[in-house]
């Protein structure tokens, strides 16, 4: 494989590029579901190929197949270059790259167990057996079923003009159950867990995926979903509300993950993902959030779904401050976008989700700093809000600043302890306000979570990222949002 | 241009005699092969520009009511038949799904559908240097049309992509389809507001496209965006441009009309086949062989012919749609609707085709008292889908109208409301689109409603 990237690199010189990189890489998944009783997915996937970016005329190209035969890659090079030229006649001004050391390095996830040497049958084997708990747990009721598993690898091979030669081997694995409760004259109620959409994910051996204890957390789930078939409806009004780790990392990914991403503000997604409010002018003087709230994007966090070596421009992982103490510090980056808003160093951002995908700048892990309140203590510390547990809905605008959230399951907290369940809660405000008014964040409920369905770019691509949070209060916002009341 | 039939067909027949070796009671090969260029444009100029190359093999075994399915990027015959021995290994170590009865069985596709049409030499051998071309040619018109234009974004695309179907029980289908399209948002400035508008176009055959209106038409969006005033939250009247109504038509016939959401309780038209749910004036079906949708087809994704079926009719909700698995488990045919898009395959009606009026925007309109004009929705969701309530922004052009006029754009807007409900009353409904849509929507016309709850701003 090294003697193929040496050529690809050495013929795109050869054409006029100024800089290339190749990467050749190998995806594998395996998928397991099991639905109402029945295996539904039972799944292996695996591309493999490889994608060759290159500067040329002062314009970036990329080509990218499935194919790394010698007349393939012959092929693609030419292209790449081509394509190239061809983007840097409409440039006024060159693409310009930040310096980057040039790495010679590898890099794998720390894993106990592999996921993939784990017999299928055993992982087969826990979601039967969840699935079977949960209809068993009232049958009458628990209508819906569903448990999941997903172990992913990645083994990448990176390599420059500049010299850098990488490998490394990304490794995740994670998944959860879904039930869904249906009486009478209610309409149906989900709960989830780890996390919903499939549950949640790390990257770790299949240790993580036991750590999760599924069959633990069944009874406890299904009685939920039950509950919230009577519950009270979420009152609409302003509330102070408490989001857990389970809500909060979205509300931390879509505000204020998407808006750091400094593609996105320099109009790299204007016609499809969208920009940005925090425009360049506000680094180090927009008021985020409050003093509370600090945010780091963190490729280094041990386990973060986001965390790896190097990015695919074979910039090393590394922790950037996003928020400090409430204001605006810094962006995740690339390093043409650093060097188009004269930053010293790409934040290590870069990343693509396949082997014939354009990197793109990506969220590692964005984590919110905990401050030093624990769990309880906040709880305890309010008179009156809401708690809000797991998502169900996401939206957010074009500037990341109108947000609207759903989550499975709330509950009511009076005079500082938690009461009845609400259903259907839902809760809107904007970005910077949100943030302001957040004024505790607990530490001992912090952990890390994954999502691996991160959507972006054109062609579209889906991206697993992670981010660390507690339990996080706000104050004065807008709950109770259905159907426009 | 040269197709690639036979030589997929040869791998197809690979796959099944390698499943049969095996002792695999039943299987389905897929063999796709794609070639998707696309030129991206940002700050007026070409920002990213890629081409990819895809060979895709998915291997689905089964062993009476066991199964295993390994999907590679892989296209020599020994990696090839690896995969088969990998998807047998899965097999033999699966738990039986007691609900799958069978692969679905041959059936003649339909003999008036024009195959040849589906494909473009053009579109097929356009270069960069072409894409380029028409990249240039957005950004000057756009340029030309205002000096408060600020940035071209968007992309110019042309995708070629080729398909074999072919199962054990005799199911053979092979497509070969191509595709232009582009979408452009266009950005304009004047020291104080930065405003946005949008507009697309999807052909065949990529020399139809209409760059040159789509750039004006996304240019002068954003120069009347100018002077954009807050509106408070509440019920209104709105007209839905084509590309607006397309994004709800689309979640609602996904989240509604598809048989897994109804057999998982998870469709807000559970139990509600034959009952008056929508308006009188909405009439919807899927049709993927009406030649005029960009996105026609002759067959589903596991092979299926596909077919017209009728979703609703005068307001009445009347079939929905079904892949084998679940028209099995209902007791019914499948419709042709199985979709390997997201996530596990699912039925899906991916040509949606809403049936015409004859209004204009321009008259929907004059007949608003106190409404809100909207281009498009941005990140649409579902907030409830048993209960089909939606959430989405407005973005590219949105306005106030008031008593037949508009009166002025409007800043960001989003939506909260129930599907049975906005969709419970249509005052009117335009022609189809001059402009073509990309799938997975179809033929999906203007509309006004006189009801529609926006439940916050950027600024609430």
């Amino acid at each position: 494989m090294k003697a193929i990237a040496e050529l690809a690199l050495d013929t795109c010189r050869n054409l006029g590029a100024s800089y290339a990189d190749i990467r050749i890489v190998t995806v594998k998944d395996e998928d397991i579901s099991v639905k109402l009783g029945n295996i539904s997915v039972l799944e292996i996937r695996e591309k493999v190929g490889f994608g060759i970016r290159c500067l040329a005329d002062g314009g970036f190209g990329f080509a990218g197949s499935y194919d790394p035969t010698k007349n393939e890659v012959k092929r693609v090079e030419k292209l790449a270059v081509r394509i190239a030229k061809s983007s840097g006649a409409t440039r006024k001004n060159p693409v310009e790259l930040v310096d980057e050391k040039v790495a010679t390095d590898s890099y794998s996830t720390p894993i106990k167990k592999d996921p993939f040497k784990v017999p299928i049958e055993e992982k087969v084997s826990v979601l039967l057996e969840v699935d079977k708990r949960l209809k068993e747990h009232n049958p009458k009721i628990i209508k819906f079923t569903k448990s999941d598993y997903r172990g992913h690898s990645e083994d990448k091979i990176f390599s420059s003009t500049e010299g850098a030669f990488i490998t490394q081997k990304i490794v995740f694995c994670g998944g959860g159950f879904t039930c869904m409760a249906i009486s009478p004259g209610s309409p149906p109620q989900k709960r989830s867990y780890p996390g919903s959409f499939r549950g949640d994910f790390s990257t770790s051996g299949y240790e993580f995926f036991e750590s999760r204890n599924l069959l633990e957390n069944v009874e406890r789930i299904a009685d939920e979903a039950i509950a919230l078939t009577n519950a009270k409806q979420c009152p609409t009004e302003k509330a102070t509300v408490l989001l857990d780790g389970h809500q909060l990392m979205l509300q931390i990914h879509e505000s204020t993950g998407h808006p750091t991403e400094l593609d996105r503000v320099l109009g790299t997604e204007a016609a499809y993902a969208g920009t940005s409010f925090m425009t360049v002018d506000m680094l180090n003087n927009l008021r985020y959030g409050s003093e509370h709230v600090t945010l780091v994007s963190e490729a280094i966090t041990p386990g973060g779904l986001g965390t790896y070596g190097y990015d695919d421009e074979g910039v090393k992982a590394k922790r950037v401050e996003l928020v400090k103490d409430g204001l605006f510090v810094g962006y995740q980056s690339s390093r043409e976008t650093a060097a188009q808003i004269g930053l010293a160093e790409s934040s290590g951002g870069m990343r693509a989700d396949s082997p014939q995908k354009l990197p793109l700048i990506r969220m590692s892990n964005i984590n919110l700093e905990p401050t030093g309140w624990l769990r309880d203590e906040i709880i305890e510390d309010t008179k009156h809000g809401i708690l809000m547990s797991t998502n169900k809905s996401w939206s957010i605008d074009d500037k990341r600043l109108n947000f609207q959230f759903g989550t499975e399951i709330a509950w009511e907290i009076v005079d500082g302890e938690i009461g009845q369940i609400l259903k259907n809660p839902t809760y809107t405000g904007i970005t910077p306000e949100f943030w302001g008014s957040m004024d505790a964040h607990s530490k001992d409920d912090w952990r890390l979570f994954g999502t691996p369905n991160c959507g972006k770019g054109q062609p579209p691509q889906v991206m697993y990222v992670g981010h660390g949070c507690g339990t996080a209060r706000f104050h004065n916002v807008r709950v109770g949002i259905m159907e426009g009341k | 241009m040269k197709d690639n039939k036979q030589l997929l067909l040869s791998k197809a027949e690979l796959i099944l005699r390698e499943a049969e070796k095996l002792g695999a009671s039943q299987a389905q090969a897929t063999i796709a092969l794609v070639n998707r260029n696309l030129t991206r444009l940002a700050n007026s100029i070409i920002d990213q520009n890629v081409s990819e190359r895809h060979a895709t093999i998915r291997i689905i075994l089964y062993f009476g009511q066991k199964t295993g399915t390994v999907e590679s990027e892989v296209f020599e015959d020994s990696d090839i038949k690896k995969a088969v021995e990998q998807a047998a290994s899965l097999a033999r170590i699966s738990p039986e799904n007691t609900d799958f009865k069978s692969l679905p069985k041959p059936k003649e596709y339909s003999s008036t559908f024009d195959r040849d049409s589906l494909v473009s030499e053009d579109t097929y051998n356009t270069t960069p240097e072409k894409r380029s071309e028409y990249a240039k040619l957005a950004i000057d018109i756009a340029h030309e049309k205002d000096s408060r234009i600020a940035a071209v974004a968007g992309y110019v695309q042309n995708i070629s992509s080729e398909r074999v179907i072919a199962n054990s029980l005799g199911i053979e289908g092979y497509q070969i389809r191509t595709f232009g399209d582009v979408q452009l948002t266009i950005l304009a400035r004047d020291g104080k507001e930065e405003t946005a508008g949008s507009a697309s176009d999807a052909r065949r055959d990529i020399g139809d496209l209409k760059v040159e209106d789509v750039a004006i038409i996304a240019a002068e969006k954003a120069v009347n965006g100018f002077g954009m005033k807050d509106l408070k939250p509440g019920e209104y009247e709105v007209v839905l441009e084509p590309n607006a109504a397309a994004g709800l038509l689309f979640f609602s016939t996904l989240l509604g009309f598809g048989a897994r959401r109804h057999q998982e309780f998870l469709s807000f038209l559970r139990d509600r086949i034959g009952e008056q749910v929508f308006s009188e004036h909405l009439s919807l079906w899927d049709n993927p062989l009406d030649k005029r949708l960009v996105g026609a087809s002759l067959f589903d994704d596991e092979g299926v012919p596909h077919q017209k079926v009728e979703l609703v009719d005068n307001g009445v909700v009347k079939n929905l749609v079904y892949d084998t698995f679940t028209a099995t488990k209902d007791g019914v045919e499948s419709t042709g609707n199985h979709a390997k898009w997201w996530g596990p395959a699912e039925p899906i009606a991916r040509h949606i085709i809403v049936e015409e009026g004859n209004a204009s925007v321009d008259e929907m309109v004059s007949e608003t008292k106190k409404g809100v004009l909207v281009t498009h929705f941005h990140y649409m969701n579902p907030v409830n889908p048993t209960e089909g309530v939606l959430t989405a922004l407005t973005r590219d052009g949105t306005w106030f109208v008031e008593n037949g006029e508009v009166k002025h754009p409007l800043h960001t807007l989003r939506f909260t409301d129930a599907v049975p409900r906005f969709l419970k009353k249509i005052d009117m409904i335009g022609k189809y689109p001059e402009f073509l849509t990309a799938p997975p929507i179809g033929l999906v016309p203007a509309m006004k409603l006189p009801s529609f709850r926006f439940s916050g701003s950027s600024k609430e």
